[in-house]
């Protein structure tokens, strides 16, 4: 191959991977609005009457109301309304909590670092350890360890991941009482820095050790396949054949290859990040996201609800642009889909 | 008897033949048939009687009773068979995640045949629509829905079936397309086949059978989330299915009292049940697509 | 690849652990931590309702006359004495001297007067009853008088929460101006000054040094926090491993683990509160129930149909007391006795007599009962609240109940915050919820006065007769007869069967005996120790020891990470060793 030709390939290939993130982006956004038209009918749907739902059946002046209705934009058409709530997604006012009666958003805020923490550490927990049992599962395929990882990962994916944390909670917690049975600190703690992140992390070990636990079928299912898959391909062979040591060949080539679709499930499993444990935040009383939108359910608190749907479809709309993206730098044969 | 149905019935002897050999498969198949059983029995199992808190005081049982006090599973907080809850739990927690299965088969299937066979804009429409409900986050949605349409069993399936359907219809319009392209549809369409008749005759019976791979393989998904939604407080409050059971163990205390008669059977059943379907879905993929073998 | 992975899980750690820890920064402080299982509606002392915002109140505002500990006696608060005319209805109070609001703002009697005209003209909801034929007039600076226009029993009481004027007065233009506020500000005169309220979570009120009942002494700890649990047994746990020295509203399951553990004591305490299942009377113009609620003979069926004792023995374990009338007092000389002929005994089999005589047959044969003309079959809509422990339990009975005497029910869930209004707007046939009333019987009596209808009168029942004599009583200075009143009133809205009371509910409680001293019960022997009228515990209380002692559990934490270590370690060891054996193959 010539040095020009190479050069044309390569430009081709940069300007095919643009075009590829360009429509990617875009679809992105589509899929945004989509969710902000389908979120804002819900809310007509449900609420004939948002204003009085709001007071939930105080006495209030009808002149009041009338107002409120009136600076909501509730007596316009029904396009000029959707803009008006396009504007307020947009500066984040998504109304008012109706169990707080403090802005949603502000709510939501407070939530996020305690899920961000614990499904964090869960998902790149499991991510690793996933993974490596699926290589070695995939390595020592049919032998006794590739069975037992391949069915003791398949009973953890099987079972509902909060009852995994109850089990967890009576084991640990109220029998042997070597960890706290919830929230996120010790209950009117006073501790700072360094203390507090310790007591953080001690009440954190439960949940996150559940949701590792949970989450590690998928990787080592998923990295156990595509492993299986590359060792049918010609080049190990060749490798082999070459006299490369075993080990050599799983490290240098086999297992790189693989990875491909492990890191693609992993960006896409960050956009659940924020919405992947609501019911086991609720089981360890976990202050996240999760319990915030257990909470709601119970109202119904349907300002929150929504707020919350909208902040979880975001994250996963945006993790999947993450996935494509990395995916098609990844992958050099990818280009358009 | 019809020369199609016959290579039907010789295709479903062959696919038997395979299942019956794969060990995982029948293991799957048999755990299911139990519990299929105990669902369908359970009048005979247990009084349906035993459900209501009323009846169960007047019947004079006792409170949080362990297993060896009160045979064969214990007792509750409000005195109820822990085993009359766990037969009939198994007949609402089955017949809600195979509803919302053919449901959401149902939709997807639609979707997809649709998008697969008349292509051009409807095509492009659709599968827009489908990407929409496939990044959305599955199981926010479910409870968004559910906390607006009520809690009932109708509401949970409804529920289910139209957040669950997207993946379906992915598969199914591709394989579709494969289908299509072979020749004898257009062989069929040159006789003069219709439409409907094209997909009745040509296209469904080629895409049955993933359709059934990919409804063993959904099942577990639509028993998860109902438990899921059961858990949080959005089930149906007259239905016991094993999801409520672990909602009122974890609300009344079970967990404290180390009342583990309460809370595992509905978790082990739930266990059960969905490894089973795992188990048999993965079989039936390995059959329809042996380039699986071994996964 | 590995690597990337590992410095993801620095950053995410990183990133996520920094605003967590920064949030809650606090100082070496002695804290007092209050468990607690409901949630406080509201912090605004003019409307809110829950049981946990008083709490606040009462360490937040003081009030012109306290309750002693003991019997609720009248005695000296922001008012160190009172004078009362020879007609009765005028009574004069000075103030103590030098009373200044937590902002150093001076406390006077112009506060006081403020706080009673305005709320009387505003129609503020929590003190209506109290002010509302009452006129405060300010003499000096540290002299009031309040001069009622009818003969009020309640004087010399005045225990309403005063609020500072300097603060509310430019808010509290109207009653929605004032109703709307959300009464944050941190501005009080109490023993413990609101720092922080976040709703669902936690309430943090620190020590205010220039409370009137410190007298100059130096206050025994800083700080109080109240932490909400949505699990109650967390929060028992939480009591157990010490993370907190009280907790409120324990499950009555719990009892006897927390009796038998050697650090805690347990109080049952009464105080009057009791739950009830209402019926919806349908004196609202909208919000009819089911036309057969509208029957007193269905009513009375329905209430028959209800197993109290089951209630009471299996998801109160025995604790709760059995009750026949409401409660309208913590003092239980106010609660009627109900011949045994009316009381709405648990007897299934006549309740089902009941509808036959009055027409209402099961006529299709699907086991619920259609009205007299055969339509219209009764299904209730039954409201459980969800932020009540034993609500989703008594709405599953409520079925079991009602199917026994051919009524269905159907479960609608709503929090306390939702079903108040539900309440209001009338949409509900049946409800289970409850109240703990105050010392005097007038507010409790008022709610189910016309004028509460849409607010506090949740059953939405009326009377003439009754509405007539809450006004007498309201008058009467004479304690015997009062009582005498009361009992006929009570007798009244019990006959009417729209509002059963399910048992007097005592407030289970239980403490650390390792960490604070002090506690009181009010009233004495019986009472609750915290969540009383007046809550004097947290005055009272002093650590032991000197400091609040804490649980320490940090080793575990370093057993924890340690064994999350070996573990991991074990992987790659095993990992490795993989390796190594197929380098020897």
């Amino acid at each position: 191959m010539s040095g020009s030709d190479r050069l044309t390939s390569e430009h081709a290939r940069r300007r095919g991977r643009r075009r590829l993130i360009l429509r990617k982006v875009l679809g992105s956004i589509l899929t945004l609005i989509f969710v902000l038209v389908f979120n804002f009918f819900l809310f007509r749907v449900v609420q004939t009457d948002p204003i009085g739902s709001l007071f939930r059946g105080r006495n209030v002046p009808a002149e009041t109301l009338e107002n409120l209705r009136t600076s909501f934009g509730l007596d316009k058409p029904i396009g000029t309304q959707f803009l008006f709530y396009l504007k307020e997604t947009a500066q984040l006012n998504l109304g008012i909590s109706y169990q707080t009666r403090q802005s949603v958003w502000d709510e939501i805020v407070v939530a996020i670092p305690p899920t961000v923490a614990l499904v964090g550490v869960s998902a790149v927990l499991s991510a690793v350890i996933g993974t490596l049992g699926g290589v070695i599962a995939a390595w020592r395929r049919n032998t006794w360890k590739d069975q037992s990882i391949t069915s003791g990962t398949m009973v953890f994916y099987s079972m509902p991941d909060f009852w995994l944390g109850m089990i967890m909670l009576v084991l640990f917690g109220v029998v042997l009482g070597w960890f706290p049975v919830g929230g996120m600190t010790d209950a009117g703690s006073n501790e700072t820095g360094l203390a507090l992140l310790l007591d953080e992390l001690y009440h954190m070990f439960l949940p996150a050790l559940t949701l590792t636990l949970a989450y590690l079928g998928e990787y080592t299912l998923v990295t156990r396949s595509s492993l299986l898959d590359v060792m049918g391909e010609d080049y190990l062979t060749v490798a082999r054949a070459k006299g490369l040591r075993d080990v050599v060949v799983r490290n240098r080539h086999a297992v790189p290859n693989a990875l491909l679709p492990v890191v693609t499930l992993t960006a896409i499993n960050f956009g659940f990040v924020l919405s992947g444990a609501i019911a086991v935040e609720t089981v360890f009383s976990w202050p996240g996201l999760g319990k915030a939108t257990a909470d709601a359910i119970r109202g119904p608190d349907l300002p929150m609800l929504q707020g919350l749907f909208l902040l979880f479809s975001a994250a996963v709309i945006f993790f999947n642009l993450i996935a494509d993206i990395t995916y098609s730098w990844l992958d050099p044969r990818v280009e358009e889909i | 008897m019809s020369l199609a149905m016959q290579r039907r019935r010789a295709t479903a002897g062959r696919v038997w033949k395979q299942f019956r050999g794969s060990r995982q498969g029948m293991i799957g198949l048999s755990v299911l048939a139990i519990f299929i059983m105990m669902a369908l029995a359970a009048p005979l199992l247990a009084d349906v009687r035993e459900l209501s808190p009323v009846y169960a005081r007047a019947a004079g049982n006792p409170q949080w009773a362990p297993p060896g006090e009160f045979p064969p599973l214990g007792t509750d907080f409000i005195r109820r068979s822990v085993w009359a809850q766990f037969v009939w739990g198994s007949r609402v927690s089955l017949f809600v995640g195979l509803a919302a299965t053919v449901l959401t088969i149902l939709i997807g299937s639609i979707v997809g045949i649709l998008s697969g066979f008349v292509g051009g804009r409807t095509d492009a429409i659709l599968m827009r629509v489908t990407e929409w409900f496939l990044v959305i986050p599955f199981l926010p949605l479910a409870i968004v829905l559910a906390s607006i349409l009520g809690r009932s069993v109708w509401n949970i399936i409804f529920v289910i079936g139209i957040t669950s359907w997207p993946s379906t219809a992915r598969l199914v319009r591709a394989q579709v397309l494969t289908v299509k392209q072979r020749l004898f549809v257009d062989r069929a369409r040159s006789l003069g086949g219709g439409g409907t008749h094209i997909v009745g005759h040509h296209i469904l019976p080629n895409v049955s059978g993933l359709i059934l791979a990919n409804a063993t393989l959904a099942v577990p998904i639509s028993i998860l989330t109902e438990t899921t939604l059961s858990f949080l407080g959005l089930g149906d409050p007259t239905a016991a299915s094993w999801g409520k059971m672990l909602e009122e163990a974890f609300v009344n205390g079970a967990m404290t009292r180390n009342a583990w008669w309460y809370f595992m059977p509905p978790g082990l059943g739930i266990l059960a049940v969905v490894l089973a379907f795992t188990l048999i879905g993965r079989t039936l993929e390995e059959i329809a697509n042996p380039r699986l073998g071994g996964r | 690849m590995k690597r990337i992975v590992v410095v993801l899980a620095a950053a995410v750690l990183a990133v996520s652990m920094v605003p967590i820890a920064s949030a809650q920064e606090e100082g070496d402080l002695v804290t007092l931590r209050v468990g607690l299982t409901q949630d406080w509606d509201g912090l605004n002392p003019a409307l809110n309702f829950s049981v946990p915002s008083y709490d606040v109140w009462n360490l937040h505002y003081a009030t012109l006359t306290d309750k002693a500990a003991d019997d609720f006696a009248t005695i000296p608060g922001l008012a160190e004495s009172w004078v009362v005319s020879d007609d009765g209805l005028t009574y004069t109070y000075t103030l103590r001297e030098g009373l200044v609001w937590s902002d150093g703002e001076p406390l006077t009697a112009e506060d006081i007067a403020w706080n009673i005209n305005t709320a009387r003209d505003q129609g503020w909801d929590n003190m209506i009853s109290t002010v509302q034929n009452l006129d405060a007039t300010v003499i000096d600076e540290r002299t009031v008088q309040i001069t009622s226009s009818v003969p009020d029993p309640k004087l010399p009481t005045m225990d309403m929460y005063l609020v500072p004027k300097h603060i509310w007065e430019p808010i509290a233009t109207d009653y929605d101006a004032a109703t709307e506020y959300e009464a944050v500000d941190g501005v009080g005169s109490g023993p413990f000054i609101l720092e922080n309220f976040t709703k669902g979570q936690s309430v943090t009120m620190d020590v205010n040094p220039s409370y009137w009942g410190w007298e100059g002494e130096e206050p025994p700890y800083d700080r109080i926090v109240f932490q909400l649990f949505e699990n109650p047994d967390a929060m028992v746990a939480a009591l157990q491993q010490g993370e907190l020295d009280v907790i409120h509203g324990f499950p009555a399951g719990s009892w006897d683990a927390l009796e038998a553990d050697p650090n805690i004591e347990v109080v049952s305490g009464l105080q009057g509160g009791f739950d009830q299942l209402a019926i919806n009377g349908g004196a609202l113009p909208d919000g009819q129930p089911h036309p057969a609620l509208l029957d007193l003979e269905v009513r009375k069926a329905i209430f028959h149909g209800i197993d109290r004792a089951a209630v009471i023995e299996d998801l109160w374990y025995g604790h709760a007391s059995e009750v026949e009338a409401i409660s309208p007092s913590a003092n239980p000389i106010w609660i009627p006795d109900i011949p045994e002929a009316d009381s709405f005994t648990y007897d299934p089999d006549l309740a089902n007599q009941i509808l036959d005589d009055a027409g209402y047959l099961d006529t299709d044969g699907d086991g619920i009962r259609e009205m007299p003309d055969g339509t219209n079959p009764i299904i209730i809509r039954h409201a459980v609240n969800t932020d009540g422990d034993l609500a989703p339990s008594i709405g599953e009975l409520m079925v079991g109940w009602m199917e026994a005497i051919g009524i269905g029910v159907e479960l609608e869930a709503y929090d306390q915050d939702t079903l108040y209004g539900v309440t209001a707007e009338g949409t509900y046939d049946t409800f289970f919820w409850g109240w703990v009333p105050f010392v005097d019987p007038d507010l409790m009596l008022y709610y189910f006065t016309a004028a509460e209808l849409g607010n506090y009168n949740d059953s939405n029942w009326t009377d003439p007769t009754y509405e007539e004599l809450y006004v007498e009583q309201n008058q009467e200075l004479d304690p015997e007869r009062r009582i005498e009143i009361v009992h006929e009133m009570l007798t009244i809205f019990h006959d009417a069967a729209v509002y059963l009371p399910m048992y007097l509910g005592p407030d289970l409680q239980a403490y650390r005996a390792d960490t604070f001293e002090g506690w009181v019960k009010q009233p004495a022997d019986i009472g609750p120790i915290v969540f009383s009228q007046t809550s004097p515990s947290y005055v009272l209380l002093t650590p032991v020891g000197g400091g609040a002692a804490g649980s320490d559990t940090n080793w575990l934490l370093w057993g924890g990470i340690a064994a999350g270590a070996v573990v991991l370690v074990g992987i790659f060891l095993a990992s490795r060793r993989s390796g190594t054996k197929d380098e020897r193959e």
